[in-house]
C-alpha cells in the first residue's frame, strides 16, 4: 500500500479513511481463512451508524478463521486522489487492498446508493459487471434492504443474501472454507451450492424472459436444485443470537453517536405503504432482561451517554415499561439519557414521557402521514385525530413547544380533501397549544415534513403508481398556499429524488445498463443533495433505452410477474392483494396483537411471534 | 453533591500518534469523555442545568500533528491512585495513544511558553544546501500570511521561534525547533512549514512522494525548562 497519509492531509475528514479506532478488530492474516471486505457505499459517518453493520461485522468476526473489515465509499476528493495515485480500494482494518479479499460484501439500505456500490467494485479494480470478473476476484454478495428487490443491481453482484444475515453470512463463509479445504472450490460450484443454503438468491441461476411491453414473460431457474423462490432469512430467537456489545468507536462525530439497542424485529401495524413493517414480519422481541444486560454491557464498552432503543414502533414493545424500569434504575445515576425514536402517537402517555424527560430535546415527533382520518384508513395507519391531539396536547403540558409532523403525499386514493386536512391538522395542533393551560413559555413551532410516496416491492401498494412528478410538484404547492399559519414551518420533499427511488425500488434486471453506464459517467452519492442530478438521470436512461414511467407511473396488474416475485418474504400475495383492495375501500385491518390477519409470515417466526392463531 | 475541595485534580500525559494525528481536538475531546466512562473512573462533573465532565487539555493539537506530550486535566470525585488510573485509561485507550504518566499537577497550563518539535520533510529535492537555507530563512525576518477571524494578515515569524537545527536525513531533512506557544503567542508548526515549503519551492504536487512530519517533544515552562 503506498503511503496514503501523506494524501489525507489534503482531504476534508481525514479521520474517515484512517481507521485504528477502539473496538476495531485486528487479526493474524496467517491463520485467517476467509477474509471478508464489508463495504458500506456511503460515508463514514453514515456506515458507522448502521446497527447491521455492527451486527455482521461482530458476528463474522465470531468465527475464529473469518476476518471480516470495514470499507466506506471515500467522499469525491479522496476518490479523486485515489484514483491520481491509483491507490485501490483498501479496507480500514489492514489498509489491504479489497481485491485480495474472499468476499466483497455491499450493503445496500436506499435505492440511491447504488451508483455508490458500483463504483466502489470499480474503485477496487475490479470488473462492474458478475459476468466479467474472474475466478480469484472476490465474491460480491449483496444484502440489506434493497435486497429485497435485487434486480436493478443483479448484474453486479455474484450473490445476495435475503432477510437478516446474522446466521446466513457466516453459514456462507463457511460453505467457502469447507469447498476451500475439500479442494472441491470453483466460483461457479460455490454459487451454485450456495443457492441451495435457505436465504440466498444467485441472480445468474435465473432465465429472464420479457414480452414485448417490457413486462416479464417468464423468471425461472435455469436449473432444477436452484429453488424457484428465495425464502428470507428470520432469526429466531432475539435473546440469544448474537448482538455486538463492544463495537467500534469512531472518533470523528457520526450520525448516531449512541448506544443503538434494538428491542425487537418486525410490527404489529402493517401499514400498507411501508415496507420494513412487511418484510421483518413476524415479530420477535427481545426480554426487558437481555436488553437491560446488553445496555450493560454496552455503556460499558463504549462510554456513550446516550442509549436509544430502537424498532420500528417502540411502544408496541411489550416489555416497555419493565425494559424503561430497568434501565433507569442505573442510568439516571451515571447520567445516561433515555430516548425512545419511533413512537406512536396513540401511545404516548404522560408515564412514558416522564421517563424520557431527561432528554434536554425541546420536541416530539409523530408521523400521521395522511391528513385524514379516510386516508390514514386507506393507508391503514390506524391513528385518530384525537390519540394525536390527546399526545401532543401532553407533551405541551410537559414543556414542549416543539412538535414535527410527517407527512406523505401522493398515497393511493388520495385527493386535495386529504391534502388540504394536513394543513387542518397542523393548525388543530396549534389550537391544542394555545389551549394548554399551563403550556411552556416558549415560542410553538409545528413542523409539517411531507415526503412524496414511494410505491416499495413486498407492499400491498406494490402494484401501485406513483404520481408524476407534476402531480407531486402541483400538491406541494397546494399544501404551501393551505398552509397559512406562521407558527406552521412547512417541509417538502424533492419530487426528483422520490421519483428516481421509485423507478430504482421498482425496477428490473434492465436498470443495471442504467446505473453502470451512470458510474462511468461520474455519478456518485446521488442521495446526496450536491450530487443528485435528475436531469443527467434521465438522459441516461434515454441513452439506455429506459422509459422511467414504466416503473415509476404504471399500474401493474394484480396476475404479472412482478421482478421480486423471486423473493419470498413470508407474506402471501393473496393478503398482499386483499390489503390494497381493503385500502380502495378505507377499510383497516387490526393489528397483530388484536387480531391475526393470515398474512403468512408465522411459518417463518417459530415459537416466537406475536400472532395469536400461532400462540 | 461533592464540594469543591474534596475533589482530587489529575493530569496525564500521553502519546498521540499515527493516523490519529487526523483526529481533531473537538473529536479527541468528545473521546476522551467516553475512554474516561469506559475505564470507570469517577469523574466531576460541572454543575448546572447540563452537567459535563470537566477535561481541559494544554495547547490543542492541529489537525495533522502528532504528540509524545499531550497534558490533560481532569478532577475526580473520590481517591484513586495515579497507577490504577494510568493502568485504567491504558486499557481504554486505542491503540496510538499511550498513557504516559499520571500525577497530580502542581503547575498550571498558563505557564507553558514553549513547545518543542521534531520536524520531518521528505522529498527528493532537498539537499545539504537546502538544510542551510533553512537555517537563514528563519535567522531574519520571515513573512507569511496568517489567516485570522478577521481575515488574512502578514506576520513575521522569526520571533515566534526560539531554535532551529536541521540536519540532512537520507530521504530529507530532520528539523528540531522550539516555538512559542502561550496564548498570545502561539505559533502553530504548519505555518513554520509553509515557510519551508514556499521558500524551498519543495512539497508542492506530488502528495504521495514529498511528504512531511510533525511531532511535538515536549511543552516548556518560559525559562525552556520542561513542564510538568
Amino acid at each position: 500500500m503506498q503511503n496514503i497519509s501523506a494524501i489525507l492531509k489534503n482531504v476534508s475528514k481525514p479521520g474517515r479513511y484512517t481507521g485504528g479506532e477502539y473496538g476495531q478488530i485486528i487479526k493474524d492474516k496467517n491463520k485467517i481463512k476467509a477474509r471478508v471486505a464489508f463495504c458500506f457505499p456511503d460515508t463514514y459517518e453514515i456506515g458507522m451508524s448502521n446497527l447491521g453493520m455492527k451486527i455482521l461485522y461482530g458476528a463474522l468476526n465470531q468465527l475464529d478463521d473469518v476476518w471480516c473489515e470495514r470499507v466506506f465509499a471515500p467522499w469525491t476528493d479522496m476518490e479523486e486522489k485515489m484514483r491520481k495515485y491509483s491507490i485501490p480500494l483498501f479496507a480500514l482494518e489492514s489498509k489491504d487492498e479489497v481485491k485480495l479479499f474472499d468476499f466483497m460484501a455491499i450493503s445496500l439500505q436506499y435505492e440511491l446508493c447504488y451508483t455508490t456500490a458500483v463504483n466502489m467494485i470499480d474503485l477496487a479494480g475490479l470488473k462492474v459487471f458478475s459476468k466479467d470478473r474472474g475466478e480469484d476476484d472476490p465474491i460480491i454478495l449483496g444484502g440489506g434492504p434493497c435486497a429485497y428487490n435485487p434486480e436493478p443491481v443483479a448484474d453486479f453482484f455474484d450473490i445476495f443474501s435475503i432477510g437478516e444475515g446474522e446466521e446466513a453470512l457466516c453459514e456462507l463463509v463457511q460453505l467457502y472454507i469447507d469447498m476451500k479445504s475439500k479442494g472441491s472450490y470453483s466460483k461457479k460450484a460455490f454459487l451454485r451450492e450456495a443457492s441451495h443454503l435457505e436465504g440466498f438468491y444467485v441472480p445468474s441461476l435465473y432465465d429472464i424472459e420479457y414480452n414485448e411491453d417490457g413486462t416479464i414473460k417468464s423468471f425461472e431457474p435455469k436449473y432444477d436444485d436452484v429453488p424457484k423462490r428465495v425464502v428470507k432469512r428470520v432469526i429466531s430467537d432475539l435473546n440469544t443470537s448474537y448482538f455486538p456489545t463492544k463495537p467500534v468507536m469512531p472518533y470523528i462525530e457520526t450520525v448516531h453517536d449512541r448506544i443503538m439497542l434494538e428491542t425487537f424485529r418486525g410490527c404489529i401495524r402493517g401499514c400498507r405503504f411501508c415496507q420494513a413493517g412487511m418484510v421483518f414480519r413476524p415479530v420477535r422481541e427481545k426480554s426487558a432482561e437481555v436488553l437491560n444486560a446488553q445496555a450493560r454491557e454496552l455503556y460499558e464498552n463504549t462510554g456513550y451517554n446516550e442509549i436509544s432503543l430502537t424498532s420500528l414502533s417502540i411502544s408496541d414493545y411489550s416489555c416497555l415499561h419493565e425494559a424503561t424500569d430497568r434501565l433507569l434504575e442505573w442510568t439516571n445515576e451515571k447520567k445516561i439519557n433515555l430516548s425512545l425514536p419511533s413512537l406512536r402517537a396513540d401511545s404516548f402517555t404522560k408515564e412514558l414521557m416522564e421517563k424520557v424527560s431527561s432528554i434536554r430535546s425541546s420536541g416530539l415527533t409523530f408521523a400521521p402521514e395522511a391528513g385524514t382520518q379516510r386516508l390514514r384508513d386507506a393507508i391503514n395507519k390506524n391513528l385518530y385525530e384525537k390519540d394525536l391531539l390527546n399526545a401532543v396536547g401532553l407533551a405541551f403540558r410537559g414543556g414542549k413547544s416543539m412538535v414535527k409532523l410527517y407527512f406523505m403525499n401522493g398515497l393511493p386514493t388520495e385527493t386535495y380533501e386529504d391534502i388540504e386536512g394536513i394543513s387542518t391538522l397542523a393548525s388543530l395542533v396549534v389550537d391544542e397549544f394555545y389551549k394548554t393551560p399551563n403550556r411552556p413559555r416558549k415560542p410553538l413551532t409545528v413542523t409539517v415534513s411531507v415526503s412524496c410516496f414511494v410505491p416499495k416491492p413486498h407492499t400491498p401498494f406494490q402494484w401501485e403508481p406513483q404520481n408524476s412528478l407534476e402531480e407531486l410538484c402541483e400538491k406541494q404547492k397546494f399544501l404551501c398556499e393551505k398552509i397559512t399559519d406562521r407558527k406552521i414551518r412547512y417541509n417538502w420533499h424533492e419530487a426528483k429524488v422520490s421519483r428516481l427511488e421509485a423507478i430504482f425500488s421498482k425496477g428490473n434486471r434492465r436498470l443495471s445498463k442504467a446505473i453502470a453506464l451512470a458510474q462511468s459517467k461520474g455519478m456518485v452519492f446521488d442521495a446526496w443533495e450536491e450530487y443528485f442530478d435528475y436531469e443527467k438521470w434521465m438522459d441516461i436512461f434515454k441513452e439506455c433505452d429506459i422509459d422511467p414511467d414504466f416503473f415509476a407511473n404504471r399500474r401493474i396488474p394484480f396476475d404479472e410477474i412482478l421482478p421480486w416475485d423471486v423473493i419470498d418474504i413470508g407474506v402471501n400475495k393473496s393478503f398482499m392483494i386483499n390489503e390494497n383492495k381493503k385500502a380502495y375501500e378505507s377499510l383497516t385491518t387490526p393489528n397483530c396483537k388484536e387480531k391475526c390477519s393470515g398474512c403468512g409470515a408465522n411459518r417463518l417466526g417459530k415459537e416466537l411471534t406475536w400472532c395469536p392463531n400461532k400462540k | 453533591m461533592v464540594s469543591q475541595q474534596e475533589v482530587i485534580s489529575v493530569r496525564v500525559k500521553f502519546s498521540k500518534t499515527g493516523n490519529l494525528m487526523y483526529i481533531s481536538h473537538l473529536d479527541l475531546a468528545r473521546t476522551m469523555q467516553r475512554i474516561i466512562t469506559r475505564a470507570g473512573i469517577d469523574i466531576w462533573y460541572s454543575e448546572g442545568f447540563n452537567p459535563q465532565p470537566r477535561l481541559t487539555f494544554a495547547v490543542p493539537l492541529p489537525v495533522g500533528v502528532e504528540s509524545n506530550c499531550e497534558l490533560l486535566d481532569f478532577k475526580i470525585n473520590s481517591y484513586m491512585s495515579n497507577e490504577e488510573i494510568a493502568k485504567r485509561l491504558s486499557d481504554s485507550f486505542p491503540e496510538e495513544m499511550k498513557v504516559i504518566s499520571v500525577y497530580n499537577p502542581e503547575q498550571k497550563f498558563k505557564n507553558i511558553g514553549y513547545i518543542d518539535y521534531t520536524i520531518e520533510l521528505y522529498s527528493d529535492k532537498i539537499t545539504k544546501e537546502s538544510c542551510n537555507l533553512v537555517k537563514e530563512l528563519f535567522s531574519k525576518e520571515c513573512l507569511i500570511t496568517k489567516r485570522t477571524k478577521s481575515g488574512e494578515k502578514q506576520v513575521d515569524i522569526s520571533k515566534y521561534i526560539k531554535l532551529v537545527d536541521v540536519e540532512k536525513i537520507d530521504d530529507g531533512m530532520s528539523i528540531h525547533t522550539i516555538l512559542t506557544a502561550d496564548n498570545e503567542n502561539y505559533l502553530n508548526p504548519e505555518y513554520f512549514v509553509g515557510a519551508i515549503r514556499s521558500s524551498l519551492n519543495i512539497l508542492k504536487d506530488d502528495e504521495v512522494n514529498e511528504h512531511y512530519s510533525i511531532i511535538r517533544n515536549n511543552m516548556l515552562n518560559f525559562d525552556l525548562k520542561e513542564f510538568i
